[in-house]
């Protein structure tokens, strides 16, 4: 009881706690967003209780409060959960400490995770690589991209600090199973005989993935807890390799000890995406090819490789963007309502969708690549200019593609796809454009486009967070003007806390076991059975990329292939 | 091209009503003049900001009548806009002005500026005619919405020179915020159009006199004539019958508005409408009904026929209840003595509410015309059960203390007997028979002397069948359930509650709305719902006024009701000046497992 209002900043949150909620170990945690105290009283239950059914450790099922056994208050039913836990360590290895990844994003969503109390009370936090660093170059350099929460920023410094004593760093090779002897005898002094649980978060080009786990796997896997991976994209660049690459991961790992990240899924609108649907009654009535007339999924970002591009170059768009985070948005789109909430369910239908859906044809994609340009006196580099580029390279920096799912949910209804760099603007959306009304008694009303006239709903993952559903409404006045006009939620408005970076909860996921949000072999498969032909076909035949200038809005090749499939692209439109 | 153009905003109006040849009041029996007009009362679409609208555009209407025209309308139309520049379209307003107000002009020259239309405020000294009538004339004449030659006469018993009406008058115009600039000129014009005119309701040579006066004024232009009544129910059919008889319009068409009360049940209602067809025919009669001119009722019927999402959850397969609220929060205030013959059930009921309630409910018509619409009105009120005693509970509102100020119960007003039974709140639950709506409750709820002042409609949608996330919803899942609100008055705006995850780790549920306030999307003032209807009765259009066989309809279905409430003496629940009205009202919902969305606790 004493510890648990060190958890639970408001009062008025813990005395709902103690009265009103049949589920109050997973308030506390929560607690801090109940902005609206009386209404949210029921809806405070996490999901994550439920995920706990298919997760061999029941004491990660329920969210983060519970990892602290001794935070609870008189949970009686979970007194036996406290024996297992009070004993249990997590120890986190960050593979590939040094690079980019881990210091902008790894290491800080572990901090956060720290600080939201969302990690367990024993846990310890290893970088690995193969530079020489001492502890406190790593807890140096980890230090400088640490932020607080703005909503908590009171003790920040002394949360900082206690984090950083959990961080520790351990050099090595990539591939020696020597080395990873080594670390596995630290992690041993650090875990102190109890339970053990590891986390691997591979932070590393993929040529040296199976290395490291096999290195991992064979020297430093738990005895007595369980040892889990997350593995970061390119999962393989076609079929054949990535096939390849889930064979060789296997020999060493089961298929749910690998956590395949794609960090898209943890956006909180994509998460919503589901709440949405499924939770609303106003919207699955129209989720389908009697109400919806093409789906959207557009990706953009307003700066180009700049001097990066040696990775980027190797693959290109379609495989860094749209054969992953946008077609794994598409699917959950798409899929049909699950049995459960559980991970196997959701990603069963998930792959359903996927393998409904016709293998992309090239003369459905668009390919472009941006080229220097010059504005305002400043000019901004061509693709090709960055010298880490070929400087003949055919990369696609842009592409636009159209699919189409068969099935009875969905026939005929083109999902397009864009994603592009050195683009006008950044921004990841959803689009849902509806059908025309039938028999229109305001048909007169909308002038000449009658498709500017049809409903629409626009789903913004980023940047501005939000939801809106666009309608036409009449224009107020005397008289009978029509106009479109938003019914709009805006997450910065609604919740003006800050909403958790996508790898706060990926990782929180990993560590309670929570599947939902990572990548399933057999769906990897079957995105790269979708993608892999006209990949193929696109580097055999040497497609040239239609040129568009830095900052620009891209080829106009993307208009042609939309207007092709009826489709007029929404975010470049009067939106 | 003319056509399309013309529709678009009021500084056409002169010369379309002066080329337009509907001078008589008799049309023949399918309307065939209004049934053209209609469908083009809305030819411009407007995409993105409503901000910048220019002047002509502000007063936007339906003109041409002309059937001929009607038909090369559609094609004109679209050419119109095609031509239309892209930033034109960019900027929201598909409005082509110039080319318009030319091509109208050009057309009217013919026989241009020969008409003109005269309003007469019978009851001029009254209050609505003070408070709402000349006010919306003035706003009207202010957007260049009436006619080039037109002329107002009040009309009542009080002896009064021009000047003093105009005096009374001129204490109550105001300006459109937006367009503050010539404010006071257009005033001075305004009020040098206003004449008045003193005599006695039911005395013919009091008419004839005015007769005289108008026809002076008119200076033997094609003379359009509109009376709007603003007099007790007593002396309605006086007065219709000397204007009728004697200061009808030899050449153009004569009108007149009604206002409520329409009688006070089946029999006096239909009483009344016999004895104004002895002087009048059905298409000169203009019942009003000031709620079908507010914006939000307006936009009702955009909302659902022209947003594809709406309409196919619009039925008893996804509706789980919808609920008509209105509150006032004053009461009677020393006014009661016409309240007390009423009470609020036909006050606020049997005429805002379920006209509502009808275009809310209705199909799809066959068109937009006020006839189609009437009809489909018609055929939801007669589908419905009448309302039953025990679906309905009644309220009186008595007196209340609060912090040191105390406000008077219903028979603490002089006006009232002491002994009064007349609800000022009432709460019904009514039911449509038919294959849309069958065992959807549609509750009413009207009262006086609340906390709040509201008008709204709530649609609760039914729970998700199967609902994955059922479990993190606690205990109240109708309370979680999706919830659209279309909230006439004050602050006019419409959102959709909706189920979300509350941003985070973990998954909390809940409800978030989608919603468009008004008063942030569209900085322009929103025309008092008087303007709307007016300008409709000077334009010929029906839609908004109740017909006949409408008004039939609606007291058939409360008529049963009032009586048995009357003759069984029933007495209504007291509830404190100020407070959210009697308790029975929540019962009365429970029955029918509904829950008033306007007194959840996140309403």
């Amino acid at each position: 009881m004493a510890t648990h209002s060190m958890i639970i900043p408001s009062s008025s949150s813990s005395s709902l706690a103690a009265t009103a909620s049949p589920f109050k170990e997973t308030l506390p945690l929560f607690s801090r967003s109940l902005t609206f105290p009386r209404k949210s009283w029921f809806s405070q239950f996490r999901l994550r209780f439920f995920a706990g059914k298919h997760s061999q450790q029941l004491e990660s099922s329920n969210g983060c409060a519970t990892n602290f056994a001794s935070l609870q208050d008189s949970g009686d039913h979970l007194t036996e959960e406290h024996v297992t836990k009070e004993e249990s360590t997590l120890s986190i290895t960050v593979v590939g400490a040094s690079g980019d990844l881990a210091k902008k994003k790894i290491f800080p969503a572990l901090f956060a995770l720290f600080y939201e109390g969302c990690l367990p009370q024993e846990f310890t936090v290893f970088g690995y690589a193969r530079t020489k660093l001492t502890h406190d170059e790593l807890r140096d350099m980890i230090s400088r991209t640490l932020t607080c929460r703005i909503d908590q920023r009171e003790n920040c410094g002394d949360k900082m600090d206690q984090f950083l004593k959990r961080c520790f760093y351990h050099s090595g090779q990539y591939n020696s199973e020597e080395d990873f002897a080594e670390l596995n005898i630290k992690l041993k002094e650090k875990e102190g005989g109890k339970l053990a649980n590891r986390l691997y978060y591979l932070s590393i080009p993929p040529n040296i993935f199976v290395d490291v786990v096999k290195c991992a796997s064979l020297r430093a896997s738990s005895t007595n807890g369980w040892t889990r991976v997350i593995v970061e994209k390119p999962f393989g660049r076609d079929s054949e390799s990535s096939g390849e690459l889930t064979r060789s991961l296997k020999q060493y790992l089961t298929e749910e000890q690998i956590f395949r990240i794609d960090h898209y899924l943890g956006k909180e609108l994509v998460e919503n995406l589901s709440v949405l649907r499924f939770s609303n009654l106003v919207f699955e009535p129209l989720w389908s090819r009697n109400y919806i007339r093409n789906v959207q999924l557009i990706f953009s970002e307003d700066f180009g490789t700049e001097g990066r591009g040696g990775y980027f170059d190797q693959y290109g768009i379609i495989r860094d963007i749209m054969q992953n985070h946008l077609l794994q948005i598409l699917a959950l789109f798409a899929m049909e309502t699950p049995v459960s909430l559980d991970a196997e369910d959701i990603r069963s239908e998930k792959v359903k969708v996927l393998r409904s859906m016709k293998p992309l044809l090239l003369e459905d994609v668009v390919v472009g690549q941006y080229k220097g340009h010059s504005k305002g006196g400043k000019s901004y580099q061509g693709y090709t200019d960055d010298p880490t580029v070929p400087n003949h390279s055919l990369t696609p920096t842009f592409a636009a593609a159209a699919m189409f799912i068969n099935n009875a949910r969905w026939d005929g209804v083109p999902f397009l796809m864009k994603a592009g760099n050195a683009l006008h603007t950044r921004g990841a959306e959803i689009r849902v454009q509806f059908r025309h009304v039938p028999g229109n008694l305001y048909k007169k009303s909308f002038a000449t486009n009658l498709d500017n006239a049809t409903n629409a709903l626009v789903i913004r993952v980023q940047p501005d967070e939000g939801i809106y559903l666009r309608i036409n409404n009449k224009v107020p006045g005397l008289g009978m003007r029509l106009d479109r006009s938003d019914l709009n939620l805006l997450y910065r408005s609604r919740y003006p806390r800050e909403i958790p970076d996508a790898y706060e909860r990926l990782l929180l996921d990993a560590i309670e076991g929570e599947r939902r949000l990572f990548i399933r072999s057999d769906e990897l498969d079957a995105a790269w059975d979708l993608f892999t032909p006209a990949l193929k076909e696109l580097e055999e035949m040497k497609i040239v990329p239609e040129l568009y200038p830095y900052g620009s809005r891209g080829p106009v090749g993307a208009h042609y292939l939309a207007s092709k499939y009826n489709v007029r692209w929404g975010d470049l439109g009067d939106a | 091209m003319s056509s399309f153009s013309s529709s678009l905003s009021c500084p056409t109006y002169r010369s379309r009503t002066s080329s337009s040849p509907f001078l008589s009041t008799h049309h023949h029996p399918h309307h065939s003049l209004i049934n053209v007009v209609d469908p083009r009362r809305s030819l411009s679409f407007h995409s993105a900001s409503p901000q910048g609208p220019n002047l002509s555009e502000l007063c936007v209407r339906s003109q041409q009548r002309k059937s001929v025209q009607s038909s090369a309308l559609v094609q004109d139309g679209s050419v119109a806009t095609k031509s239309s520049p892209a930033e034109e379209l960019k900027d929201g307003l598909v409005t082509i002005p110039t080319i318009k107000a030319e091509n109208v002009v050009a057309e009217s020259n013919g026989e241009g500026n020969q008409s003109t239309v005269s309003i007469t405020v019978v009851g001029a000294s009254g209050d609505l005619a003070k408070k709402k009538i000349f006010p919306a004339l003035f706003a009207l004449y202010y957007e260049g919405c009436l006619p080039e030659h037109f002329t107002i006469f009040g009309y009542a018993r009080s002896k009064m020179t021009d000047a003093e009406l105009r005096d009374m008058v001129s204490r109550t115009l105001t300006c459109r915020i937006d367009k503050r600039a010539n404010c006071n000129e257009k005033m001075e014009e305004f009020l040098k159009r206003c004449f008045y005119h003193s005599g006695q309701y039911d005395s013919q040579e009091h008419f004839v006199a005015l007769d005289k006066k108008l026809k002076e004024h008119e200076g033997g232009r094609l003379s359009n004539r509109l009376f709007y009544l603003s007099i007790p129910p007593n002396i309605f059919v006086d007065a219709v019958k000397c204007a009728s008889s004697s200061a009808s319009s030899v050449n153009g068409w004569t009108r007149v508005i009604v206002e409520k009360p329409f009688g006070r049940d089946s029999k006096t209602s239909a009483a009344l409408t016999k004895s104004l067809k002895q002087y009048l025919e059905e298409d000169q009669i203009f019942r009003i009904d000031h709620y079908l001119g507010k914006e939000l009722v307006e936009n009702l019927s955009v909302l659902r026929f022209s947003n594809l999402i709406f309409e196919p959850l619009w039925s008893r397969q996804y509706i789980r209840n919808v609920q008509f609220i209105f509150s006032e929060d004053f009461g009677t205030e020393g006014r009661g003595g016409y309240f007390d013959n009423y009470g609020i059930i036909r006050d606020i009921m049997q005429n805002h509410l379920l006209q509502i309630l009808a275009l809310f409910a209705m199909e799809t018509p066959v068109s937009l015309d006020a006839e189609d619409i009437r009809n489909e009105k018609v055929k939801v009120l007669r589908s419905m059960r009448p309302i039953q005693l025990e679906d309905v509970v009644i309220g009186q509102y008595k007196g209340q203390t609060t912090g040191g100020v105390t406000y008077p119960g219903y028979t603490d007003d002089k006006t009232v007997p002491k002994d009064s039974l007349t609800p000022t709140f009432a709460a019904a639950a009514l039911f449509i028979d038919n294959a849309r709506w069958d065992g959807v409750p549609f509750l009413m709820k009207a009262g006086k002397a609340l906390h709040t002042r509201s008008a709204e409609i709530r649609v609760q949608f039914r729970h998700v069948p199967g609902n994955l996330y059922n479990r993190n919803s606690g205990t109240d899942l109708d309370q979680t359930t999706n919830e659209l609100v279309i909230r006439v008055q004050p602050d006019e705006a419409i959102y959709l509650k909706i189920n979300n995850k509350v941003p985070g780790l973990g998954m909390r549920l809940d409800r978030s709305n989608l919603n468009l306030l008004y008063s942030a999307r569209y900085s322009k003032e929103i025309p008092d719902a008087y303007e709307r209807l007016l300008l409709d009765a000077i334009e010929g259009e029906r839609r908004l006024f109740i017909r006949s066989d409408e008004l039939d309809a609606a007291w058939a279905l409360f008529t049963p009701l009032l009586k048995e409430i009357e003759e069984k003496k029933t007495i209504p629940e007291f509830y404190p000046y100020g407070s959210r009205g009697p308790v029975g009202a929540h019962y009365l919902a429970a029955k029918h497992k509904v829950q008033w969305g306007d007194l959840s606790l996140e309403s």
